[in-house]
């Protein structure tokens, strides 16, 4: 509940708005709609009428404004008033109380790491199913089916994926940089290994729930990648979710059991150790909002790779197009850890993609409660990734990862997207095959 | 139409979900980033497509519902407030870029692309859209175009209007209508002007015709501290007298100075009374040298510490700061009210010397931000408007600054328009016959009234009384304009500019012994009103339309008013300059005219190839327009049949010490020996010799003045040129003169046979797209008695709506 000092404050933070719309081209929402009620002008323009009293906050278009604002801070980002974070945080906290049902279901679900093994499990299956039914290009033939077989599609094309076996996600991205190393010259059969990597780095390990669970392949990788390059790795067992989704579904207690049973599972090994990696931005983000738990400790692991992974990791010839999750870019501030650790790749050129700032529209389980809207944000999104011309995506959030596949699939099937530790694995242990012709002499 | 019966219209035409009426919608849309407020609208309407967009006006008209066009909701004036139960109708969704041509230098959009969009698109060709507002992120083509929007960068290439070709709108009953054929030069009343400024009261923008710019090959910033403001307005004029054209010149207070070094983090001082950030372009070694030059009168003005930054990224942070500096403020006070005045250049100190004594007497904060090198103002006069005294304060200080603008011969509105803010200054600055015709021309366009009502034209009556016009040449130097009568030879005016440095950058002219058009251009300014042109332009660097900053005229029944004021930029009101400009006299008799001066040329290059084929295969001539095209400056090519072949000349005006003069030569001989010719023989020469026949006497004399002449535009795709012919070709604004009436259309050209005999003649009749009724409502308009001249095909259109 908002009180009475509470409004006084935000009443003062609202009048620094000058209405000059500086952020409605960075608002996912407004871009995707053109509805102004959903950008950020237009929600503080509401929350004033709100704590005026003006207009009813249950009004359903009011609510509905401030529910569909994703939190992804990139108005925050661009206001030259720099108000807006803490006020949408308000708003939203007002909108939730619209659609409270719904939400009590997904958060009580989608957090629990056995769901969502059974998740991937059924998935991969209706996967193949579908793919069966509608060969390769299934989620976009299958749009136009009758109700519930387009449902389903759109349902299982929504949920992340990434290559489950090692030897899938070799063939992918030997098929996309095989060219060249075909004509390099000369080749050798050693494989040189990168440079000693940085010895003495003890990291406790954060399992998540989407990444140990829906991507698990990709999860043992970078553990691997992590081991490889000289780091101690600790998974202390009894981790559950980082309670991002209870949190921002208003569910405050269910976020403070989780939260003490993190604590009792990491408190204890995180002190003995350097910092506590964490795959996901969002749940990164989530854990160092906690500073009394965890201590500033909490790295993201793009940032823990930029800082242990030698100067050169090999040699790829790719275009990539990097997205760069909202959590990462506005939220933790890491978004240069991304393109520092790709400009390692001898022969990566990253390419800029249009409105790099603007929210892909996954947001956690907003892409679940907001399904045509999020699906409108994320095929926005994937048409500015193709637009690069690329050859691949990469990305650090398992949910962008599935939303933007989704879109992908639908405006430019052929591009691939991977999440950022997975082709950094394939660098490090595939990408290395070409020698130099100056090292060769020397050895 | 009860507001539900509407409505259901409204989703039966456009799709229930793209017609809104729930209390959020109703909420945001009544507000824009001014801080008005007027009424609440009865919906708002979000139509997808074009064709929606014209269905939804045709739903109102029939209602005879009020309507008003959103775009990014950036306006400043309030321009984008509905009235009460009006129809908001959104172009948020209308946001399709078209391809960009590089060559032509074009792009077509529709009205919701954001301004911000159009330049990051070009910017893969090397080109950009020159009007940059500080608002271009957010901003929409549609609503630049509706204000006229400027922008620090205009300074030297132009507001808005000089970067639209053509404009297709729905008229207040849903009919679709276009401007004219968007060539270089579409003579007769510029329907397109006429929108530009127009600020949504004649019509509804659905698609626009953009003209791109190249982005400069180099750049530098200059940043200057000035202990004192004052200081930093005279340097504005220093700079002018110093022959430098910056890309743009702004200052910024040190009221806001504190704000945006608190918002953003940027290490700006704040202990001087201004800073001015100074923009140079061009090419390389000529950006050094003014740079140099700049920093050096700068100091001299009395600049403190002058810093000049080449890198991009602090280039760009520091226009950051610049363009954000309007949301800083925010910091500053709840409300504020943001003003945009202009006066000429050398009456800047004076209204800066002015608002600081209106501060201090009223105790307000005013934090400014400057387009200082067009002499526009944007004082921000801050206050809390929980306070109702303070804001009843505040109203009263903005209006008398914007009326000490006024009174030192400058406007109210610069670039934000008139709107809803500034209806009741409007008539303060212009008389009362301009503000009839323009209350004229909006019945004309809207005879319901339900075009964005209620905006830009105050009560019928309002007005000055009629000002005496000008009846001697008026040379303002440091303002940088000239005010000159109808009948004053135009090359009297350049050769005087010439001795002093300057110049009117139409083109130059000469007296010569047979006053006729051509590159001697010797006509009158009243001639080169009418005409719209000046035949083929010497190296000038604007068409006069963009040229003319004001016009008196005399209608039909000699009532005489003016057009425009004596400023470097302006929207108050309907751009009646541009369109009385190239009108032939049809509309009002031009009796004076106020125009811009701009440094002259430092040198120009001349070239001759006395031997050249009677025609250029495609691929050869695409080349020599590439070379021609990439000089930064005007350029052009005369070529003259010669027993087998043909003569040819390239003439270019230079502005650096000669650099950039030195690299065309290079890129011309290079040409040259690619396609198997002769060197060019030739060089450079001062400017100041185009004024003199000397310089003109190595060209054929058809070339200098001739009684025929016809103009060639081409449509979208790049044809051959006519063959083989005595022409004169234009690299930029491209146009192809011949001097000849020629009997029929060469392929793939518009042919306007401009002047015949020495006359001029009226342009060909419009195409069909163009509202001919309104053509011939505009003629009863400002000569209901049909005094002055006519063309064939409006006679035949006002006989026949007579009968």
């Amino acid at each position: 509940m908002i009180g009475p000092t509470d409004t006084t404050r935000l009443d003062q933070l609202l009048r620094r708005c000058v209405h000059c719309g500086l952020c409605l081209p960075h608002c996912a929402t407004y871009l995707a709609s053109g509805d102004e009620t959903l950008s950020p002008r237009g929600r503080l323009l509401l929350l004033g009428e709100v704590l005026a009293g003006r207009l009813p906050p249950d009004a359903p278009a009011v609510a509905q404004a401030f529910d569909r604002c994703l939190g992804c801070l990139a108005c925050s980002a661009v206001c030259p008033s720099g108000i807006s974070a803490e006020l949408l945080a308000c708003a939203r906290e007002i909108g939730r109380r619209a659609d409270r049902w719904r939400r009590f279901a997904l958060a009580n679900l989608l957090d629990r790491r056995p769901v969502l093994h059974i998740v991937r499990r059924v998935t991969a299956w209706a996967r193949a199913v579908l793919a069966r039914l509608g060969g390769v290009e299934w989620r976009a033939r299958l749009a136009a089916a009758p109700r519930p077989v387009a449902g389903l599609a759109r349902l299982v094309g929504a949920v992340p994926t990434s290559p489950h076996r090692d030897r899938d996600l070799v063939s992918l991205l030997d098929h996309l940089t095989g060219g060249v190393l075909a004509d390099a010259a000369p080749r050798s059969t050693v494989r040189v290994a990168p440079a000693a990597p940085a010895a003495g780095l003890r990291l406790v390990w954060f399992r998540g729930c989407a990444d140990a669970a829906l991507l698990p392949g990709t999860a043992a990788r970078l553990r691997e990648l992590l081991a490889a390059c000289g780091c101690a790795l600790v998974d202390p067992p009894g981790q559950v979710c980082c309670g991002a989704i209870a949190s921002h579904s208003g569910r405050p207690a269910r976020k403070r059991r989780l939260r003490a049973r993190n604590l009792a599972a990491l408190r204890a090994p995180l002190a003995a150790c350097d910092c506590l990696v964490v795959a996901a931005a969002g749940c990164g983000l989530e854990l160092s909002d906690d500073s009394a738990a965890f201590g500033d400790k909490v790295r993201d692991a793009a940032v823990v790779l930029d800082q242990i992974l030698p100067a050169a990791l090999g040699s790829l010839s790719l275009r990539i197009a990097v997205h760069e999750p909202c959590h990462l870019r506005h939220g933790l501030g890491a978004a240069a850890a991304l393109r520092r650790v790709l400009a390692r790749i001898d022969g990566v050129e990253v390419l800029e993609a249009a409105e790099v700032d603007v929210c892909c529209g996954s947001a956690g389980v907003y892409a679940l409660r907001h399904r045509e809207l999020s699906r409108a944000m994320g095929r926005r999104k994937a048409a500015m990734l193709a637009a690069t011309g690329c050859d691949l995506v990469v990305t650090t959030s398992p949910g962008c990862l599935g939303q933007i596949a989704d879109g992908l699939a639908f405006v430019a099937p052929s591009l691939p997207i991977v999440p950022l530790s997975d082709l950094l694995w394939y660098a490090w242990f595939h990408g290395a095959r070409v020698v130099p012709r100056k090292l060769l002499l020397d050895t | 139409m009860a507001a539900r019966d509407l409505i259901r219209e409204l989703r039966r035409a456009i799709g229930a979900a793209a017609v809104r009426d729930d209390p959020a919608s109703t909420t945001v849309y009544a507000r824009d980033a001014s801080h008005q407020v007027s009424g609440r609208p009865a919906c708002v309407a979000l139509p997808a497509t074009v064709d929606d967009l014209g269905r939804v006006v045709a739903v109102c008209a029939r209602d005879g519902r009020p309507f008003v066009v959103r775009g990014g909701g950036t306006g400043l004036a309030g321009g984008a407030l509905p009235s009460g139960g009006a129809v908001v109708i959104a172009t948020s969704r209308l946001t399709r870029l078209g391809e960009v041509d590089a060559e032509w230098r074009h792009v077509r959009v529709e009205p919701g692309v954001f301004n911000a969009a159009v330049s990051r698109k070009a910017a893969a060709y090397g080109l950009c859209f020159a009007p940059d507002p500080s608002s271009q992120a957010a901003a929409t083509i549609g609503g630049n175009i509706a204000t006229n929007a400027g922008g620090p960068h205009c300074l030297k290439v132009g507001v808005t209007s000089q970067h639209v070709r053509r404009v297709e709108w729905f008229d207040p009953e849903g009919r679709r209508w276009a401007s004219g054929r968007g060539c270089a030069l579409d003579r007769g009343p510029d329907l397109r002007g006429l929108f530009c400024g127009s600020e949504g009261t004649l019509g509804v923008i659905c698609n626009a015709d953009l003209e791109l710019c190249p982005l400069p090959e180099s750049t530098a910033t200059l940043l200057a501290e000035f202990p004192r403001l004052r200081d930093a307005a005279a340097a504005v004029i220093d700079l002018a007298r110093a022959r430098i054209e910056p890309q743009a010149c702004e200052i910024i207070d040190q009221t806001m100075l504190e704000a945006v070094a608190e918002a953003f983090a940027f290490p700006l001082a704040t202990d001087v009374e201004a800073v001015m950030i100074c923009e140079l372009a061009g090419a390389a070694g000529a950006v050094d040298d003014a740079a140099a030059r700049a920093g050096h009168a700068l100091r001299a003005a009395g600049a403190r510490r002058v810093e000049v930054g080449r890198d991009t990224a602090s280039r760009e942070r520091l226009w950051q700061c610049r363009k954000q500096a309007f949301g800083a403020v925010g910091r500053l006070s709840p409300s504020y009210i943001s003003q945009d005045v202009v006066v000429p250049l050398e009456a800047l100190p004076e209204l800066v010397g002015d608002i600081e004594a209106i501060r201090r007497d009223q105790r307000v904060t005013i934090a400014t931000a400057w387009h200082a090198g067009d002499g526009n103002l944007h004082p921000g006069i801050h206050f809390d408007d929980r306070d109702p005294d303070a804001a009843a304060r505040a109203r009263q200080v903005a209006d008398a600054i914007s009326l000490r603008a006024i009174a030192l011969g400058g406007s109210c509105t610069g670039e934000h328009g008139i709107g809803l803010e500034k209806r009741h200054l409007i008539g303060r600055q212009l008389d009362r016959t301009a503000l009839r015709l323009m209350q004229g021309i909006k019945d004309l366009c809207d005879p319901a009234g339900i075009c964005n009502p209620g905006k830009v034209l105050p009560p019928p009556g309002d007005g000055t009384a009629a000002q005496p016009v000008p009846v001697r040449v008026d040379f303002r130097w440091e303002s940088l304009t000239v005010t000159a009568p109808a009948d004053v030879p135009l090359a009297e005016l350049q050769s005087e500019a010439m001795t002093r440095g300057y110049w009117i950058p139409v083109g130059a002219a000469y007296r010569g012994r047979v006053a006729a058009p051509g590159l001697g251009g010797d006509l009158t300014v009243g001639a080169m009103i009418d005409a719209g042109t000046t035949g083929p332009s010497l190296l000038g660097s604007l068409r006069p339309t963009d040229a003319i900053l004001a016009l008196w005229a005399e209608s039909g029944d000699g009532e005489v008013f003016r057009a425009g004021t004596a400023t470097l930029k302006d929207v108050a009101g309907y751009d009646l300059v541009r369109l009385l400009v190239g009108s032939g006299g049809m509309l009002a008799k031009p009796l004076a005219a106020s125009l811009r001066l701009r440094p002259l040329p430092a040198a120009v290059g001349i070239w001759s190839w006395p031997d050249v084929p009677p025609f250029f295969p495609s691929a050869c001539r695409r080349e020599f327009m590439g070379v021609l095209r990439r000089h930064e400056h005007p350029a052009l090519a005369v070529r003259s049949p010669h027993l087998d072949g043909s003569l040819l000349w390239v003439l270019a005006a230079g502005y650096g010490r000669g650099g950039d003069l030195d690299r065309l030569q290079a890129d011309l001989e290079t040409w040259s020996e690619d396609h198997g010719l002769a060197r060019p023989h030739g060089g450079r020469d001062a400017f100041a010799a185009v004024g003199r026949a000397s310089l003109l006497a190595g060209l054929p004399t058809w070339a200098v003045a001739a009684p025929d002449w016809t103009l060639l535009t081409r449509r979208e795709t790049l044809p051959d040129w006519p063959r083989p012919r005595r022409l004169i070709w234009q690299a930029q604004p491209e146009m192809l003169w011949m001097p000849e009436a020629p009997a029929e259309e060469p392929v793939g050209w518009i042919a306007d046979n401009v002047f015949r005999d020495g006359k001029l003649q009226w342009p060909p009749p419009p195409p069909p797209s163009v509202p001919y009724r309104l053509l011939a409502g505009l003629k009863r308009l400002f000569d209901p008695h049909l005094r002055l001249p006519c063309p064939g095909w409006l006679q035949a259109i006002l006989a026949e709506a007579a009968r």
